[in-house]
């Protein structure tokens, strides 16, 4: 294991500092660590540049030809850095872009991610959000554009959705700064365990897959019980994903728990029903 | 057993049962899963978005998409497009250009030249410094900055408003047909600007064989640090053939067709790599077009400011002052009577006569491979140098211009150019390596030593026959 | 100076003699890559691999035809066959030629990197299919271990090559061979195609120029011992016996949508109209099947087709909101059914 907190600490940053270093980010001077993910074309930057301001700057990501910005901000009395993870459709496929977006969130384990979506494309984003959300249960979603929705026409209910996905859900319109203070008010809820996400999981596949995706999945929570998203790591594997199989045969996988003691009751729960 | 083996032991039965349960649900697990996925999102976003009850029957971006794509306006539109940013870029460049350079060498070489002796530097290490690595820098400074940070800012607000790829919608099927991607029209495009950026600029696209097709010919596109050369010599050996009315036009055509040429070439060398060696390379096409977005300026300004002006021009700062040293040297140590630069020169010139170039323009290439700004600068000093000519420029090693073309022609007709060597140089000046920057940055981006030796090695051959068999031809028919 | 039309001459010389050198396929270069090709190593791995296929489908394999497989004498064949024999990758019985476990496991190292190699090709590259094998054959010989397991991990470890055989994996394992042969369908019944035999290539080449592909779904509509008439896809297809033979079939699954009729492409949807996508062609493969999907494109979705580009291809698709641009190539293994 990478990083150790007191077992009692319920706002503890839950991040992997060992993770975020090899993946060149440095926490010195932060608490938490807050990923930004979204499809392309969603202002995904706007928010980027509404959270920091000027507090930020710009690199690749460690031996990637993948822009990288950073930033910072501090709200209540904590400092948040902010990460933008380039702008995807999905974390599946297997462009760089892409890789770099999920490796991020899988081995950094960010404090909370934040996924921005196109409120006028919802069902399109919702492939990215849903996938995100199968990997990490601290997210904020971002419902952006709410002015260019209502433009059209189109009326989005926040307050459904985030009974739907199981986690907070934000109407905002960042380039008038719509949103933000409520944007920020979650990320900090969230990052120091006030909030609890339950995030939306892929209910039913196709049988045959589910049978395949079951068996593994008992496989993997008995090895290694304290892994928050045991059913992804099956699918991955399924997919013959190299770097879930290296991670998984390192004995990695193991230091990538859940670290919240709120979740840890729980998390005893699901292991039982295997 | 112990604790490590029974790990072991756990991965192991868990990467076997993976295994096994591949073979059992066969290939098709990723379409299932995304299939699953969009199931679940469709549901998801039925229950919180409440579409309009009709569609709106006008649609500005509907109407605006029909007119930039369609099949009559859709191209003028764009070559319109990008005359309008090319003519702001070069107009609103030569004030501040000027300004800079006159600045920087005008004002501020002198002062340094009597700092650095009223400081007691010996005559060496002044020439060395001030007018080596000094004049190199402002020169790449005064002819780099102004139209960078004009053209970089006005396609980054083209790129936000979303016209951009609307152009590599239009352009796909011609780059298509080259076996590369639609948004290489947009990356050569920001090649004009410059290479270096233009193949930063790749990273748009997601297809890794199409990606480094871009990357290996952006070169073609003639960059910032090219046009005022090719102007330059288009005027005295092209302009000046036709009365005084017709020369700028005539310039300007000569010119144009170079830059042509250069997207030939794009297209040309994209199709025989894709054809060959890139054969089997990953490939994949998509290309989303977003919806059109007024773009934010301070935002646009600040990011393109930073992120690629500052980050290129230092770059280029970093090679050129190693340049100006070295140019400085050649020219100043000597073997016998003659400096190394004229030892080169003499024992190249039948060899830049056979391609119809001679050795002032090889040396010159060869030394000032950092930057092509400092190509003409050089190639006047050295053939002031060369051709012992009396009354002009400042001395071995210091690389100057003039003000009128005129005086540039009477240097080089007096260095024995003639109408050949002006037009194999405009067409080497296209047909050459990469500077040093792109170089690094083809580097950077692609992490391979054999692209970048491609990509750089490449342009040159191309350059020299193509020169050979223009200089041939001319000469059977002359 | 020289002479300007000697130079021409010389120049036209030196690009003969480099041309003759290193032209692709007819460059010297690579035709004594070909050549080399007959060395020792590479005849033992291509006879291993022959007799595996004979076991792997249970036909009886002999000196003649390892000789007409590898195309040597068949003197060199048996003299070949007692080499590996004296190395202990094959023992002899009564009823001919069987590999030991040491060959055995040599010829799956050697399978596995060439179906990797040809999955690798349709997936990533736009090498086309009649291409795969040859390329294939090449590579088997000369990519190392280490090569192949990165090429593996590369494009996500597969299990089953594009002709639908399975990949060993680096351990040796291979499921027994499934499926029947076309020529066994009655009429009336679906099924799906699993498997198109790539070797001969003159074989192979006719029936992809058919557009089959692995994972169609084929119809038997009558068979005679002239002929075989099915539809693939709906579209109605006559090839004889013996080529038909060469395609491997599996039952369809209850659920499976039966294909009655020729399917139409998103390519044939006029701007402004509507369509729900049926299913993407199997014949779409890797990255680009992937992203296509990562943008909503999957059973079910209504697609609009938005506006031609001012040079008429791609085309601007509505895909669940967003505007996506689709070439007339891919545009056309996306199947439809219009509304």
């Amino acid at each position: 294991m990478t990083q150790t907190h007191a077992a009692n600490c319920e706002d503890c940053p839950v991040h992997n500092l060992g993770n975020l270093k090899k993946l060149g980010i440095n926490m010195a001077e932060f608490d938490f660590v807050v990923a930004l993910a979204g499809n392309p074309n969603t202002g995904k930057s706007t928010v980027f540049n509404a959270l920091t301001g000027l507090r930020q700057h710009t690199g690749n990501w460690p031996g990637k030809t993948v822009t990288r910005a950073e930033g910072g901000f501090d709200y209540g009395d904590k400092r948040f850095k902010l990460v933008d993870l380039p702008g995807t459709y999905s974390l599946l496929s297997t462009s760089t872009d892409e890789e770099v977006a999920r490796d991020f969130i899988l081995f950094g384990q960010p404090d909370v991610t934040v996924i921005v979506v196109d409120a006028t494309r919802l069902e399109r984003n919702l492939n990215l959000v849903l996938q995100v959300l199968e990997i990490t249960d601290r997210a904020v979603l971002c419902l952006n554009l709410m002015d260019e929705a209502k433009r059209h026409g189109i009326v989005v209910d926040p307050r459904g959705l985030a009974r739907d996905l199981g986690i907070p859900v934000v109407a905002a319109a960042a380039r008038q700064e719509e949103g933000i203070p409520e944007l920020l008010k979650y990320i900090y809820e969230v990052a120091n365990g006030t909030y609890v996400c339950r995030p939306h999981r892929l209910e039913r596949t196709a049988p045959q897959l589910e049978r395949a995706l079951t068996a593994l999945t008992g496989r993997i929570t008995a090895a290694f019980p304290d892994i928050p998203n045991a059913r992804w790591i099956a699918l991955r594997l399924l997919e013959g994903d190299q770097k879930i199989i290296d991670a998984v045969r390192s004995g990695e996988l193991g230091s990538l728990i859940r670290r919240t003691p709120v979740r840890q009751n729980e998390q005893h729960l699901i292991a039982g029903t295997v | 057993m112990s604790k490590a083996a029974q790990h072991t032991s756990d991965t192991d039965a868990i990467l076997a049962t993976a295994n096994t349960l591949r073979w059992e649900i066969g290939d098709n697990i990723h379409d299932t899963l995304v299939e699953s996925i969009y199931t679940d999102a469709q549901r998801i976003a039925s229950r919180s978005v409440t579409e309009p009850d009709s569609k709106p029957k006008f649609s500005m971006d509907r109407q605006l998409d029909r007119l930039i794509t369609s099949r009559w306006f859709g191209f003028p539109l764009m070559f319109l497009m990008l005359a309008v940013v090319f003519w702001l870029t070069v107009e609103g460049a030569n004030v501040p250009s000027a300004m800079i350079a006159s600045f920087l060498v005008d004002t501020v070489h002198p002062w340094l030249r009597a700092a650095f002796s009223s400081l007691g530097s010996p005559w060496w290490f002044t020439g060395l410094m001030v007018d080596g690595v000094w004049l190199a820098m402002a020169w790449v400074i005064s002819v780099m900055l102004p139209p960078m940070a004009i053209f970089f800012p006005l396609f980054t607000l083209l790129e936000d408003f979303g016209y951009l790829p609307r152009v590599a919608f239009n352009m796909d099927s011609l780059f298509r047909r080259a076996g590369a991607h639609g948004k290489q029209s947009l990356s050569m495009v920001m090649g004009f600007g410059c290479n270096a950026a233009g193949v930063v600029a790749t990273r748009i696209i997601d297809s890794p064989r199409e990606r480094l097709i871009a990357i290996i010919t952006n070169n073609f596109s003639l960059c910032n640090g090219r046009w005022p050369t090719q102007i330059l010599i288009a005027s005295i050996f092209f302009g000046a053939l036709v009365p005084s009315h017709l020369a700028g036009l005539i310039t300007a055509g000569a010119v144009v067709t170079v830059a042509m040429l250069g997207i030939f070439f794009t297209l040309a060398v994209s199709w025989g790599l894709s054809n060959t060696v890139l054969k089997g390379e990953a490939s994949a096409f998509s290309l989303e077009l977003p919806p059109y977005r007024p773009p934010q300026l301070w935002q646009t300004l600040y990011t393109s400011l930073i992120d690629r002006t500052a980050i290129v021009l230092w770059r280029a700062i970093i090679f050129a002052a190693p340049a100006g040293a070295v140019i400085w040297l050649v020219s100043n140590i000597h073997i016998g009577q003659l400096s190394l630069a004229e030892h080169f020169i003499a024992a190249s010139d039948p060899f830049g006569i056979l391609l119809g170039l001679n050795g002032v323009i090889l040396l010159a290439y060869i030394i000032a491979i950092p930057a092509n700004e400092i190509v003409i600068p050089t190639v006047l000093m050295l053939t002031v140098l060369s051709a012992k000519l009396a009354g002009v420029g400042d001395g071995a090693g210091v690389m100057f211009e003039l003000d009128d073309a005129s005086g540039v022609a009477d240097v080089l007709r007096a260095g024995g150019w003639t109408m050949l060597t002006g037009l194999n140089l405009m067409l080497f000046s296209l047909l050459h390596n990469p500077c040093s920057t792109t170089i690094y940055t083809i580097y950077k981006e692609t992490k391979s030593v054999k692209w970048t030796a491609v990509a750089s090695v490449l342009p040159v051959i191309m350059g020299l026959v193509i020169c050979f068999l223009v200089a041939q031809v001319y000469r059977l028919l002359a | 100076m020289i002479d300007p039309g000697k130079a021409l001459i010389l120049f036209g010389i030196i690009t003969a003699v480099l041309a003759l050198f290193f032209l692709p396929k007819y460059g010297l270069t690579d035709r004594w890559k070909r050549a080399s090709r007959g060395m020792q190593r590479v005849l033992i791995e291509d006879a291993l691999k022959h007799i595996f296929d004979c076991e792997y489908k249970n036909i009886h394999c002999t000196t003649e035809s390892i000789a007409g497989t590898l195309l040597i004498p068949t003197d060199q064949s048996a003299e070949l066959l007692t080499r590996l024999a004296t190395m202990g990758l094959l023992s002899t019985n009564d009823n001919g030629v069987h590999l030991t476990a040491d060959g055995r496991s040599y010829a799956l190292r050697v399978i596995r990197v060439h179906r990797l190699w040809e999955r690798y090709l349709a997936d990533e590259t736009s090498v086309p299919p009649t291409e795969w094998h040859a390329s294939a054959e090449l590579a088997e010989h000369t990519l190392t271990p280490a090569e192949t397991e990165a090429l593996a991990a590369q494009i996500g470890n597969p299990h089953f090559d594009p002709h639908g055989d399975p990949i060993p994996t680096p351990t040796g394992e291979i499921p027994p061979k499934q499926g029947r042969s076309l020529l066994s369908l009655s009429g009336g019944e679906f099924a799906v195609v699993t498997h198109i035999e790539d070797e001969p290539e003159t074989v192979f080449a006719q029936l992809t120029a058919q557009g089959l592909y692995v994972g169609m779904q084929v119809m038997m509509i009558e068979r005679s011992n002239e002929r075989v008439r099915f539809a693939a896809n709906g579209e109605e297809i006559v090839l004889a016996p013996l080529l038909a033979n060469n395609l491997t079939v599996a039952p369809i699954t209850e659920e499976e949508p039966r294909i009655t009729a020729p399917l139409s492409p998103l390519s044939s949807l006029s701007v402004g109209d509507e369509a729900r996508v049926l299913s993407i062609s199997k014949a779409m493969r890797g990255h680009q099947r992937r992203r296509l999907m990562d943008l909503g494109v999957v059973p079910g979705t209504v697609i609009r087709a938005e506006m031609k580009s001012a040079s008429g291809d791609p085309t601007a698709y509505n895909i669940r909101g967003a505007l996506v641009a689709l070439r007339r190539q891919h545009a056309e293994m996306i199947f439809i059914q219009k509304q």
